[in-house]
């Protein structure tokens, strides 16, 4: 069946706010007075804000102090959509979606949108383009010079409009905006593999910071199950860009991003740098480890889209989960659709409903 | 065949561009989202959602690509003068033959948040589907009301997510199908030639498209609204309903516009009947052709490590010598240099013949569309 077509679910049914004023509050038996409004329950019933969603310009009546709410006394109006949250007397409202807010020491994953003179503008999925300066990156040849004009003529060699990067933030300016750098062989150029955005921090699912950002998944079992013996271990690498952005490609021995410790310490950098640092030429990838790259992205959808987080446990336990559930339903190991009914039982299989 | 360019600025880099297009090469093709080459993204489809429209529907795609459809149905006067066209038709028979339609009686916008009116590809889109509304003149003898007079249907269209997320055309064109689907028009009480009166009761109205079930007479009956399919070719592979990455690898892309009709065969002239027996099936016909400009064409070529003068240590000293100009121009495995040239011949036969062949994907996207319970 190549077209799924799906009736709409049904729109959730919210208890209505005014619960409290219903009607048994009022049949308490007395004689109600004209104009008595105070026979009505003075307080409110909590709403817990799970579920409950405000929208930008909602009023909410209670008085205190927030975060990400506007106060315009006395009321108080919410100014993003997201869930309510309610610490005491402290209101704050959780986002649904949110750009990206850059802090120091986050890997990110970019993209180049502009070329200028001494730097380019990478777009990392924030309310303002980070840039990388000339003078932040490793130059091919390994030895610590001075950025000459030669350098600045050549720019477009190093990156050019459209590039992915992996890259850190170093500095940031007061207006939120970041400087990356990408001085370390974990960083710089990506390539052999497939790019997708998901949300960052902020939202509900989607990429959480955790103690490692890029991780080497072994798919070596999946891959050549086929029937050849899978020898050479076939290995992917994913970056899980702490904006969101996320790169999952084949795992090239001692270079990219996962080859984090297994490398040259940044000591030794003169040694190495400048192999396939700023190339654009994919490596031969055999087919098995194109699928299984494939499947890796499909399970990272498939989490975003029942608002998991991503991080390396869940992305490695769905994998491993994905490729069972492909096994089981006798579909073959070929079948690597995530979206739809199958992303929804991967999710309930991960949350173990 | 006219082209028009999908208008879409997709960034990607060449090494992206050069992995998409390996490995939607190899057989069976490996989409970025795990979908078979034939395989549809699972849309959720509704009809009627607005109350005050004669006739709508609102598909979504599971990454919030949206789109909604409204049809309006107004009365016009007939701007011809029944004089000089309605008597050579009057001549010819009494009924229903003198009944024809024009196109203009049909108005199609599309919007997209974000694009201006009459931003190219807009304008594009909306003609592409109404170019398969009208094609085969059937659709706007049903607006015929009676020689002084004929409906009017402006069928406005929106996108709500902006930019698109893949290229909108099957997304519409789906969801003009249901819309169209669902429309109703008020019974008509008057006779002749009289200015039309209408009964006001709704739930007389009757659909545009009579349904299956009540279908007995006009040769019309059981003829659906054209479909229109959006259908990329990488090498060998010909793969449909294209993801936006896919189709910035696209060696080239086409529009199939396929109606339906389940008259007797009689007129098969310049109609592409598919299905050999005019009774099992369907009977898919060929409405309209159109090639689209993938933005694969626009983008950079990769440079080869061989004369890359930053990926050092892998080409070994080159940059300046007169071969290196040469490699940019051949092919390099693993590094992305856009498609030339035109379509084969060959793959575009293939195309349209995937779309129609018996029990092919134009089959079962009219069958899926089918299930779909019109409010």
């Amino acid at each position: 069946m190549p077209i799924t077509i799906l009736q709409p679910a049904l729109v959730p049914v919210h208890s209505t706010r005014d619960e409290s004023y219903g009607s048994e509050s009022d049949s308490d038996g007395g004689v109600d007075l004209e104009g008595d409004i105070s026979m009505r329950p003075a307080k409110r019933a909590r709403r817990t804000g799970d579920d409950s969603i405000v929208t930008p310009g909602e009023q909410r009546q209670e008085p205190a102090t927030a975060h990400t709410q506007r106060r315009t006394p006395p009321a108080i109006i919410s100014s993003v959509a997201g869930t309510l949250s309610k610490t005491n007397k402290l209101l704050s409202v959780r986002p649904l979606r949110a750009r990206y807010t850059p802090e120091i020491g986050d890997l990110v994953v970019g993209r180049i949108v502009e070329v200028q003179a001494k730097r380019w503008r990478v777009d990392v999925g924030a309310s303002l383009l980070a840039q990388l300066p000339l003078s932040a990156i490793n130059l091919p040849g390994g030895i610590q010079r001075r950025r000459t004009e030669t350098d600045e003529l050549q720019i477009r060699t190093f990156f050019s409009e459209g590039d992915l990067l992996v890259a850190e933030v170093q500095q940031l300016y007061s207006d939120g905006g970041a400087v990356l750098h990408t001085r370390s062989l974990r960083f710089g150029k990506l390539r052999n593999g497939v790019f997708m955005a998901v949300s960052g921090t902020g939202g509900g699912g989607g990429v959480v910071r955790a103690k490692r950002q890029t991780f080497v998944l072994d798919v070596g079992r999946a891959a050549g199950g086929g029937g050849a013996a899978a020898d050479d271990a076939e290995k992917i690498d994913v970056v899980l860009g702490v904006n969101g952005y996320i790169w999952v490609s084949k795992h090239v021995e001692g270079e990219g991003a996962a080859a984090e410790g297994t490398g040259p310490g940044i000591t030794r950098i003169e040694e190495s740098v400048g192999l396939n640092v700023y190339s654009s030429q994919n490596d031969a990838i055999p087919p098995g480890t194109m699928r299984e790259i494939a499947r890796v992205r499909g399970v990272i959808n498939a989490l975003v889209e029942h608002g998991l987080r991503v991080d390396e446990e869940m992305v490695i336990t769905g994998y491993h989960e994905a490729v069972e559930m492909a096994r089981a339903d006798g579909d073959g190991e070929e079948t690597l659709y995530l979206g739809g009914e199958r992303g929804k039982r991967l999710a309930d299989t991960l949350v173990g409903r | 065949m006219a082209s028009a360019t999908t208008q879409q600025h997709l960034l990607l880099s060449p090494a992206e561009l050069a992995y998409l297009h390996s490995s939607l090469s190899l057989t069976p093709p490996v989409r970025p989202d795990g979908r078979t080459a034939t395989q549809f993204r699972p849309l959720t489809a509704e009809t009627g959602v607005l109350p005050a429209a004669n006739g709508s529907a609102r598909v979504c795609f599971a990454d919030g690509t949206e789109a909604v459809v409204g049809v309006k149905a107004e009365v016009e006067k007939r701007k011809v003068l029944p004089l000089s066209k309605g008597h050579e038709q009057i001549r010819e028979s009494d009924g229903d033959d003198a009944v024809a339609g024009e196109n203009d009686w049909v108005e199609i916008t599309v919007e997209i948040p974000g694009y201006r009116d009459d931003d190219s590809s807009t304008v594009f889109l909306a003609t592409m589907l109404s170019e398969a509304l009208l094609a085969d003149g059937e659709f706007t003898k049903k607006l015929w009301i009676n020689r002084r007079f004929h409906w009017k249907l402006y069928i406005d269209q929106i996108i709500l997510i902006s930019p698109p997320l893949s290229y909108p055309l099957p997304l519409l064109s789906l969801t003009t199908h249901l819309a169209l689907l669902s429309t109703r028009l008020p019974r008509l009480k008057s006779e002749a030639d009289e200015d039309p009166m209408f009964d006001d009761d709704w739930d007389a109205s009757r659909f545009i498209y009579p349904r299956q079930s009540s279908d007995t007479t006009s040769a019309t009956v059981g003829s659906r609204p054209p479909v229109t399919l959006l259908v990329m070719a990488v090498g060998d592979n010909i793969i449909f309903d294209p993801s936006k990455e896919e189709l910035a690898v696209a060696d080239s892309a086409l529009a199939v516009s396929v109606g339906e009709r389940n008259a007797p065969v009689d007129e098969a002239s310049e109609t592409m009947d598919v299905d050999g027996e005019p009774q099992a099936g369907r009977q898919l016909r060929l409405l309209s052709v159109r090639t689209i400009d993938p933005p694969s064409r626009l983008t950079a070529p990769g440079v080869p490590n061989a004369v890359n003068a930053a990926a050092w240590g892998q080409g070994g000293p080159v940059a300046k010598d007169p071969g290196a100009r040469a490699a940019e121009i051949d092919d390099v495995e693993g590094v992305w240099k856009a498609p030339r040239g035109g379509t084969k011949v060959a793959i575009l036969g293939a195309m349209v013949q995937k779309v129609l062949e018996k029990g092919g994907i134009a089959e079962e996207v009219l069958d899926g569309l089918d299930a779909v319970d019109l409010g």
